[in-house]
């Protein structure tokens, strides 16, 4: 390693004015130690992606893959099943993001102001748990919860407050395609608010403790606080975390899966439900179509990020990265 | 705890309305956490399958937790799930850290490059099949450490820890510079110990990624001795119309105890972990 | 080879398939007549059969097959390896295996099983096939051997099988004569039926409100028992009206036969593709019976005696409600599927304390009268793959050693029936009970020297062991060695099931159907749900299916039609 190496430069702001070649020399420690993270990246994300060229091809077990141009593409595209998809893993994953994000933020900047150390802690270790039981296990859970049988926790909740009659029949939450949105939101909240605190409570513990006593000198009420230190100081992290989701925004599966149902098909159907349905459902799928549904999901992910990315540059001045 | 103390002390708090509301709504909404996973606590104490709410147990029994603890099919893969956790962990802070303090050296000819050499691959993936194939030339198929160096590699993660990096005022590097560290010594002993908030944090992500896992052991693993448990839980879960393995005690007891398994280690581990939170990067008194 | 033509003839019409499932003298004729023609055949093959093998040689070609490598799913319970107990019995069974194939092929033979647990058997095959990673004999659902077939990845046994040593003792030609193609191939091989659903009755209910099973004959019984088990007190909790009569796990299934979990409310119809008597495919699903079964279902959906829950209910929720614990909010009537789960279910009514004694109901009129009776799923086969190397000898010698020895009538057959010896069944003289410790529960078993019998399970001792893969009831050719346990609900289920059953119309084979078949599945499910769960009109739902998927369907159709 060349770390023992002991000429070192000395400047740093100035560097920048150096010429090209010894700006390198001056970073060579850096290379190095970006080189295990540019091996695994190289290996593990990008040699697969020699298998994009699939999106063009008919490529099943059993059969040597054969070029086809844009069939893939012609048959997705003249589908209303992919369009519904399409448009239902948008509206779903970004409703689901904005919501789950600004829950984490409130209960994250709430929970920091909670002054009994142990009530917090505790509560900071209720809160996170959904998170680590898997989508199928959450699943079965609300469905018992929410089912309409006789069994069913809320349907039998909302007879005795009279909301619903003795002759109503019970609600069926996950059949049902005015609910089902609703529904689905609140379990993803009920999921995943706790973990998304973990990251914003991190960032909220290193605000400069100046900064609130400074405030307190000024006079400052506990909600004023919150509002012109606390939320700046989270911004940045905020922004972030959307951004980065967003580019999953389009993965959108397992949850939705494990949730739905034909009879709300039209609301709930998301991309990796239908390219499921399209591929995995078949004794003998063409690895093809899949690959091509995948590919065009890329691209919407690629195209929200570079918005973000943009707007992200006007509203901070610069980019993710 | 005494380390633990938060540096800056909040000024007395009187009891306020506002508390006294904040308290109120937490106390519901941990109600709300707590009553579905009160009915998977009670099930796994069940001897009967259950199929409504319960308070307490009909018939009490300890059965679900010790037929994880004493069958191999169950508990090999609990051991796999913890090994991997812990390696995935440590990678993926090794790769994180490494990456993410690259990407914050400015000056760096090529910086912006590799950014997006990593973004990249964040929107762009090969799909199954073609990774499917990698894995196999790489001798991962059937192989519980194929987890590990999945999961080891993570851009998000990469990126969000370059975003606590870039908290650390740079005023310090130029003193460690100037004082005659390398890259790799400032790395170690400034960046580091200045980010035990981002790793116990960004730490915890990967081995919850890790732990929670299925899909990767569904596609890649099909040893038994290699599969981890949330697999193992999720197929006694979903699985339709193969007959339930047969062990002697009800499945529902069964699943709701692996349930509660799969939870109890980040229960544990999470309060060790807490005080690097509240602790946090402080570094706000030499922030400019 | 007249009786051959003859036996031929008479297993490539539809009235072998239908009658083999039900009644027993077409079979015994058939039976003599595969004998004897097999013998014919074999002298006029010669070296490419194995058609002696009481000289215990193997005279398949000149090859020596010694290493075997098969890749199984969940079903052949003896080499699975999940929990300790199966590990034990896998490492029983293989070289008692191993021995009895040697012995009947005259060499050692090492035979390597990969077992694929996981749900997502055809993805996994899939992958393994993609990777070039190929068994030498492998299970295949009857789709998948659909879409394989046209591969050449597969080998035509057609040969091997005509000649094969248990065409003695066939009992059922029918089944695999009809998974021959138009040509003549046949490229999987099935040794046992399909295996289908039964409607199952919890006894205590029926006894608890004074029915009679046998009486159930009719639809209109059907449903009157359905209305008194939901509006009653069937579980004798003292509240009336907190059970249901019926649940099933969804109002149509994932796969064919589509209808096999709702059997009373579809009766008559097929909501998929399906070949009409007179040869000609149509769409079931736009037939009128399929209206008046939905229309059937939404009253019953109305009326609450069907469990709102079993719309979304996956196999595992509906079998979970059913044997639960607490019997109010669970239902009367589930239909599942026959032989093992017959057991299973009666097992886990026990284990959560509830009457287990389980009545199964025979086919209601309205289904004798079209189907003729529950509909048997088409069957799983074993294929071999072709290496591609254009010689068969290889692959005949896997077909010897592996397939036909799976038939053998004998020690290899009972292997893959019951297990492993010792282990899951034993001859030699035993006693022992179930339940030992539990008066009510307790069941007595004493053996003599010599006489065949299932143990008590290794994994739970107070079940008798979990058989092998082979279900002597389904079998095509039987075991010839008199083993039989008798005692047991599988095999009074699959008994019952053979007596009751029909086989299922086969799946179309289009290149367009295979390709989009989930298109037109997703349509059909909608109109379902639109209409039994919420109330919907069925010829409005009808419509948007036909506006969907209609010009699909009839593409598919055309194609179908002109093939032929």
């Amino acid at each position: 390693m060349s770390n023992n190496n002991t000429t070192m430069t000395s400047g740093t702001v100035q560097v920048r004015k150096k010429p090209l070649g010894l700006r390198i020399w001056n970073n060579r420690g850096h290379y190095i130690m970006f080189v295990p993270v540019f091996i695994f990246v190289l290996i593990l994300n990008y040699w697969p992606m020699l298998g994009i060229r699939y999106a063009f091809m008919e490529y099943k077990a059993g059969g040597t893959p054969s070029w086809t141009g844009f069939t893939h593409f012609e048959r997705m595209f003249s589908t209303s099943a992919f369009w519904s998809a399409f448009g239902n893993t948008l509206v779903l994953s970004l409703v689901k993001l904005f919501l789950t994000t600004f829950a984490s933020v409130i209960v994250s900047v709430f929970l920091n102001e909670m002054g009994n150390l142990f009530v917090k802690k505790t509560l900071q270790t209720i809160i996170y748990l959904p998170h680590f039981m898997s989508w199928a296990v959450v699943a079965s859970i609300f469905t018992l919860i929410l089912s309409p049988s006789s069994t069913g926790m809320i349907n039998g909740m909302l007879r005795d407050m009279g909301i619903l009659g003795p002759n109503d029949s019970s609600i069926y939450f996950l059949a049902d395609s005015k609910m089902w949105r609703p529904i689905f939101y609140m379990i993803n909240i009920w999921k995943d608010t706790g973990w998304g605190t973990i990251i914003f409570l991190a960032t909220l513990s290193g605000i400069s403790p100046e900064l609130y006593e400074a405030a307190d000198i000024d006079g400052a009420t506990r909600l004023q606080k919150i509002r012109y230190v606390t939320m700046p100081a989270l911004a940045n992290t905020i922004i972030t975390v959307l951004i980065l989701n967003l580019a999953k925004v389009m993965n959108l599966f397992e949850s939705v899966f494990v949730l739905y149902n034909s009879a709300v098909y039209d609301v709930s159907d998301v991309i990796g439900t239908y390219i499921y349905r399209q591929t995995f459902m078949v004794a003998r799928p063409d690895y093809g179509y899949s690959t091509a549904v995948g590919l065009f999901r890329s691209i919407v992910g690629c195209i929200l990020v570079l918005i973000c990315n943009k707007a992200s540059n006007k509203v901070r001045g610069r980019g993710i990265v | 705890m005494a380390e633990a103390k938060v540096a800056y002390k909040k000024p007395k708090t009187k009891i306020t309305v506002f508390s006294v509301v904040n308290y109120i709504v937490f106390i519901i909404l941990a109600l709300i956490i707590l009553i579905p996973m009160w009915k998977v606590l009670v099930d796994s104490f069940n001897a009967v399958g259950v199929y409504q709410f319960r308070l307490w147990p009909t018939d009490f029994t300890l059965d679900g937790y010790k037929v994880i603890l004493g069958e191999r099919g169950l508990l090999r893969p609990l051991i796999n799930s913890f090994v991997t956790t812990i390696a995935g962990a440590l990678l993926g802070l090794v790769l994180s850290t490494l990456g993410g303090y690259v990407l914050i050296q400015f000056d760096m000819p090529g910086r912006n490059l590799l950014a997006y050499f990593l973004l990249f691959t964040m929107i762009f993936s090969g799909g199954m099949i073609p990774e499917y194939l990698v894995m196999r030339r790489l001798g991962l198929l059937n192989n519980m450490w194929i987890l590990v160096i999945k999961h080891g590699i993570n851009v998000s993660n990469i990126v969000l820890m370059r975003n606590f990096f870039e908290g650390i005022p740079g005023s310090l590097y130029e003193a460690a510079r100037i004082d005659g560290c390398t890259p790799m010594g400032i790395f170690v002993k400034i960046v580091l110990p200045l980010s035990k908030a981002a790793l116990a944090s960004i730490g915890l992500m990967f081995a919850v990624a890790v732990w929670n896992d299925y899909s990767t052991v569904q596609i890649y693993i099909n040893s038994p001795d290699q599969v981890n448990f949330q697999y193992k839980l999720r197929v006694m879960i979903m699985d339709g119309d193969t007959p339930p393995t047969a062990y002697p005690i009800s499945q529902t007891t069964l699943y709701n105890a692996g349930i509660i398994a799969a939870i109890l280690p980040f229960m544990i581990l999470y309060p060790f972990l807490q005080k690097y939170f509240v602790k946090g990067v402080n570094i706000g008194a030499v922030k400019e | 080879m007249k009786k051959k033509a003859l036996s031929l003839l008479l297993a490539s019409t539809m009235v072998v398939s239908l009658t083999a499932c039900g009644g027993g003298d077409n079979e015994t004729s058939s039976n003599s007549s595969s004998g004897n023609s097999n013998t014919a055949s074999a002298d006029k093959s010669g070296d490419t059969t194995s058609s002696d093998n009481t000289s215990g040689e193997t005279n398949s070609g000149d090859y020596v097959l010694t290493d075997v490598k098969i890749m199984v799913n969940g079903t052949v319970n003896s080499v699975k390896q999940e929990t300790e107990a199966q590990q034990t019995t896998r490492d029983a069974f293989i070289p008692q295996l191993e021995a009895a194939v040697g012995e009947a092929i005259g060499h050692e033979i090492n035979i390597d099983f990969e077992v694929a647990s996981h749900s997502d058997y055809a993805g996994y095959v899939g992958r393994m096939f993609v990777s070039e990673q190929y068994p030498d004999v492998m299970i295949m659902s009857a789709d998948m051997l659909k879409q394989y077939e046209t591969t050449g990845l597969l080998w035509d046994m057609a040969n091997a099988y005509d000649n094969a040593e248990f065409q003695n003792r066939m009992k059922l030609p029918g089944i695999n004569e009809g998974l021959k193609d138009a040509q003549g191939h046949l490229y999987g091989f099935a040794p046992t039926y399909g295996n289908g659903c039964i409607t199952y009755i919890k006894q205590a209910w029926l006894d608890n409100l004074g029915i009679n099973g046998d009486d159930i004959k009719t639809y209109d019984d059907f449903y009157n028992m359905l209305e008194r088990f939901s509006k009653e007190d069937p579980d004798g909790n003292g509240v009336d009206g907190d059970t249901y009569g019926f649940i099933s796990a969804g109002l149509i299934g994932t796969e064919a036969p589509w209808i096999n979990y709702v059997a009373e409310f579809w009766q008559g119809a097929y909501p998929s593709i399906i070949q009409g008597e007179d040869g000609v495919w149509y769409d079931g699903f736009q037939a009128p019976e399929a209206k008046e079964a939905l229309l059937r279902m939404q009253k019953a959906y109305q009326d609450g005696v069907i469990d709102p829950d079993s719309f979304t209910a996956g196999t595992k929720d509906a079998r979970e409600k059913w044997y639960g614990a607490e019997q109010s909010g669970s239902a009367g009537v589930f239909t599942y599927w026959a032989g093992t789960w017959y057991q299973n279910l009666a097992n886990n009514l026990e284990k959560n304390g509830v009457d287990n004694e389980v009545y199964e109901l025979a086919p209601i009129k309205e289904i004798t009268d079209t189907f003729g009776g529950y509909l048997n799923r088409e069957a799983p086969v074993w294929v071999i793959l072709d290496d591609g190397d254009g010689d068969d000898s290889r692959e005949q010698a896997i077909f010897t050693a592996i397939l036909d020895t799976m038939l053998d009538g004998d020690k290899v057959q009972t292997l893959w029936t019951y297990g492993p010896e010792g282990i899951a069944w034993s001859t030699e003289a035993e006693d022992f009970a179930l339940y030992p410790d539990d008066p009510d529960k307790k069941k007595e078993y004493s053996y003599k020297d010599g006489e065949f019998h299932m143990r008590p399970g290794l994994e739970d001792p107070n079940v008798l062991a979990v058989k092998n893969h082979l279900d002597p009831a389904l079998v095509i050719a039987p075991l010839t060695n008199g083993f039989v346990s008798s005692t047991d609900l599988q095999d009074v289920s699959n008994k019952f099931f053979t007596d009751h059953c029909v086989d299922a119309p086969s799946a179309p084979a289009s290149e367009t159907y295979s390709e989009r078949s989930a298109e037109i599945i997703d349509a059909r499910d909608v109109v379902i749900a639109e209409v039994v769960v919420n109330g919907g009109d069925v010829d409005a739902a009808m419509q948007k299916y036909t506006s969907s998927v209609g010009s699909l369907v009839d593409q598919i159709l055309e194609e179908l039609n002109s093939a032929q």
